[in-house]
C-alpha cells in the first residue's frame, strides 16, 4: 500500500516533469526520423529532406505527414508523439533544411478533373503511376542496389499525402517540379494555371478511387504449426527435398540452439531447414531493404516430448504487414503459397 | 483501490513512452562491417550468445547481384530460448532474435522486428509480455551501444594528429 502511493507519487512527477519540459527537436529527429532520412536529410530508405522541397512545405503538411505517414509506403504514422514533439521535429528540420514555412490557402482549388485526367496521362503517369501510386519498387533513394528512379516517385493517391497535402501546395509543386528527383518544373513546360489546377483536380480525384488497402486480420497467427505424420528424421528429409523441389537453395542445416550453448548440449531434435532463393531475394531487397530481420526462409522442425513432430514456419500474411509496405505484403502473399505448398508436400 | 489501479495504469501508460511500431531502427555513422563487430560485442555484453552471422551479401555477390555489406546477426540466450520453446513451440519461428546490418553509403542502418509487436498474440501471457518487454529494452539499448561506439569512434578519427 504504502508502496504504491510512493509510486504513484514518483509518476505524477515523471508525468508533469514530461508534460513541462520542451521536447528537443533534434533529439526526436534522431530517434524517430534519422534511421530511414539520414541526419543530413539525404535520404535513404526514407525520401531526402532537401531544403528545395522545403522551401515549397507549409508547416501543416510537415505535421500531417508525420501524424498519418504513408500507409502502406513505409513511413509509418507517428501517432504516439505529442504535438509538441511533432512541432519540435518540424522546427528542428527548418533549422536544418534553412527554410520558413510556406503558407498556403487552404481552399480547394476548381480544376476541371476530366482536363486533369488527359495532362496527367500525358505528363505524370510515367513516374506516378495511373493510379497515382507511385512507380517503381520500393521508396526512398538509391544505394547500392539498382533501381529504375534516382528517387521513387511519392503516391499521389496514398491517403497520407492527400491528408497532409493541400491543393495549393500540389499546385506549388506541379509548378516548379522537384529538379533534384527528375520531376520538370510544368510552368517552364506550358502549362497554364488552369491546366495545373485541373491536374490538382484529377490528383484528388485519384485519391478518392484509391485502391484500398490490405488489411492484416487480427485471427491470423504469426505462425503455422503443422504436425508431421511422419518421425524427425524423415520428415526433415522431405522438408529438404521439397524446398529444393520450389526451387530454393537449401543451406547447412542448423539446430536451433546453435551457437547458442556448446555443441554437446545443443538439442539434435530442433532443427531449422534454412533456404533461400537468390533472385527472389535480390528483387524483394529492392522493394524491402529491411527485409534481413526475417532472413532466410526457414522451416523448424521440432520433435516434441510425446515424440510428435512439428512443422514450424512464420505466418508471412502476418509478417508482411509489419513494414508497412503494400508491395512486400501482395509478393508475400505468393510467397506464403508457396510456403504452405512446401508443407503439403511434406506431410502428405 | 480501483480509483488507485486505474490511476496507476494510466501513469504507467504516459510514462511508459512505449511505441507500437512494428520495426525498431537506428542509423550509425559507422562502416557496416565494423558496426557488425560492435553490435556481436554489446549482444555478448548484454548476455546474449551471438549464435551466428548470415553473410546475405556474399551470397548474393556469389549468383551475381550487386550488393552492399549486408548482415544478418542472430543471438539469444539458451534458457530463453529453451523455457519459450517448451511452452510456445510456434514461437520458434522468431528464434534466435535477429538484428539486420545493412550498408548505406558509409552509415549502417540496423533494424530488427520490434518484439512488443508479439504481445498483441500473447495478451494474456504476463511471462511473454514481460519477455518481449526486455528484448525490446535489450535491443534499443544494443542499438544506442553501437552508436555510441561510432560516435567515439569518429570522434577519436577526428582528433588524430
Amino acid at each position: 500500500m504504502r508502496h504504491t502511493n510512493i509510486l504513484i507519487v514518483m509518476l505524477l512527477l515523471l508525468s508533469a516533469t514530461q508534460a513541462l519540459a520542451l521536447p528537443d527537436g533534434h533529439e526526436l529527429y534522431i530517434r524517430n526520423c534519422n534511421a530511414c532520412h539520414q541526419f543530413q536529410g539525404a535520404g535513404g530508405i526514407g525520401l531526402p529532406l532537401t531544403t528545395k522541397k522545403f522551401r515549397d512545405y507549409s508547416d501543416d503538411y510537415l505535421f500531417k505527414t508525420i501524424r498519418h505517414g504513408r500507409p502502406g509506403r513505409v513511413m509509418p504514422a507517428f501517432m504516439e508523439m505529442s504535438d509538441a514533439q511533432v512541432r519540435a521535429i518540424i522546427a528542428f528540420l527548418r533549422q536544418q533544411t534553412k527554410t520558413r514555412a510556406r503558407i498556403y490557402d487552404t481552399s480547394q482549388l476548381n480544376g476541371n478533373p476530366a482536363h486533369g485526367k488527359q495532362l496527367f496521362q500525358t505528363h505524370c503517369v510515367a513516374c506516378h503511376g495511373s493510379d497515382g501510386g507511385g512507380r517503381g519498387e520500393g521508396t526512398g533513394v538509391t544505394l547500392s542496389r539498382k533501381r529504375a528512379f534516382l528517387i521513387m516517385p511519392p503516391a499521389i493517391s496514398n491517403p497520407g499525402f492527400q491528408a497532409a497535402a493541400s491543393d495549393r501546395m500540389i499546385r506549388q509543386v506541379i509548378r516548379v517540379g522537384r529538379p533534384q528527383s527528375g520531376m520538370p518544373a510544368f510552368a517552364e513546360q506550358g502549362l497554364s494555371d488552369q491546366d495545373i489546377d485541373a491536374l490538382v483536380a484529377y490528383v484528388r480525384e485519384l485519391g478518392k478511387r484509391a485502391a484500398k488497402r490490405p488489411e492484416m486480420s487480427l485471427n491470423e497467427p504469426p505462425s503455422h504449426v503443422t504436425e508431421s505424420p511422419y518421425d524427425f528424421e524423415t520428415t526433415v528429409t522431405n522438408v529438404k527435398q521439397a524446398v529444393v523441389g520450389a526451387n530454393f537453395r537449401a543451406f547447412p542445416d542448423r539446430f536451433l540452439e546453435q551457437g547458442l550453448i556448446d555443441e554437446f548440449s545443443v538439442n539434435p531434435r530442433q532443427i531449422g531447414i534454412r533456404f533461400c532463393n537468390f533472385n527472389k531475394l535480390y528483387d524483394m531487397l529492392k522493394i524491402e531493404p529491411r527485409l534481413g530481420v526475417v532472413l532466410p526462409c526457414r522451416i523448424t522442425i521440432l520433435e516434441r516430448p510425446d515424440g510428435k513432430v512439428l512443422l514450424v514456419t512464420p505466418n508471412l500474411k502476418v509478417v508482411s504487414h509489419w513494414f508497412n509496405n503494400d508491395q512486400l505484403v501482395e509478393l508475400w502473399e505468393r510467397m506464403e503459397e508457396t510456403f504452405t505448398d512446401i508443407i503439403d508436400e511434406v506431410t502428405l | 483501490m480501483r480509483f488507485r489501479g486505474w490511476l496507476l495504469t494510466g501513469l504507467l501508460l504516459i510514462t511508459s513512452g512505449a511505441r507500437a511500431d512494428h520495426m525498431l531502427m537506428a542509423r550509425v555513422p559507422m562502416r557496416a562491417d565494423i558496426a557488425v563487430e560492435y553490435l556481436k560485442t554489446s549482444i555478448e555484453e548484454h548476455g546474449y550468445a551471438v549464435a551466428h552471422v548470415q553473410m546475405c551479401d556474399s551470397g548474393m555477390k556469389g549468383f551475381g547481384f550487386k550488393s552492399d555489406t549486408y548482415r544478418v546477426v542472430f543471438f539469444g540466450k539458451i534458457d530463453e530460448v529453451r523455457r519459450i520453446v517448451a511452452a510456445h513451440p510456434e514461437f520458434s519461428a522468431y528464434l534466435p532474435l535477429k538484428i539486420a546490418v545493412v550498408a548505406e553509403r558509409g552509415e549502417t542502418v540496423l533494424s530488427a522486428i520490434n518484439p512488443k509487436t508479439f504481445d498483441m498474440y500473447y495478451p494474456k501471457d504476463k511471462t511473454m509480455q514481460v519477455q518481449f518487454g526486455r528484448w525490446y529494452n535489450d535491443i534499443r539499448s544494443l542499438f544506442h551501444d553501437v552508436d555510441q561506439a561510432a560516435r567515439a569512434k569518429a570522434k577519436t578519427s577526428h582528433n588524430a594528429p
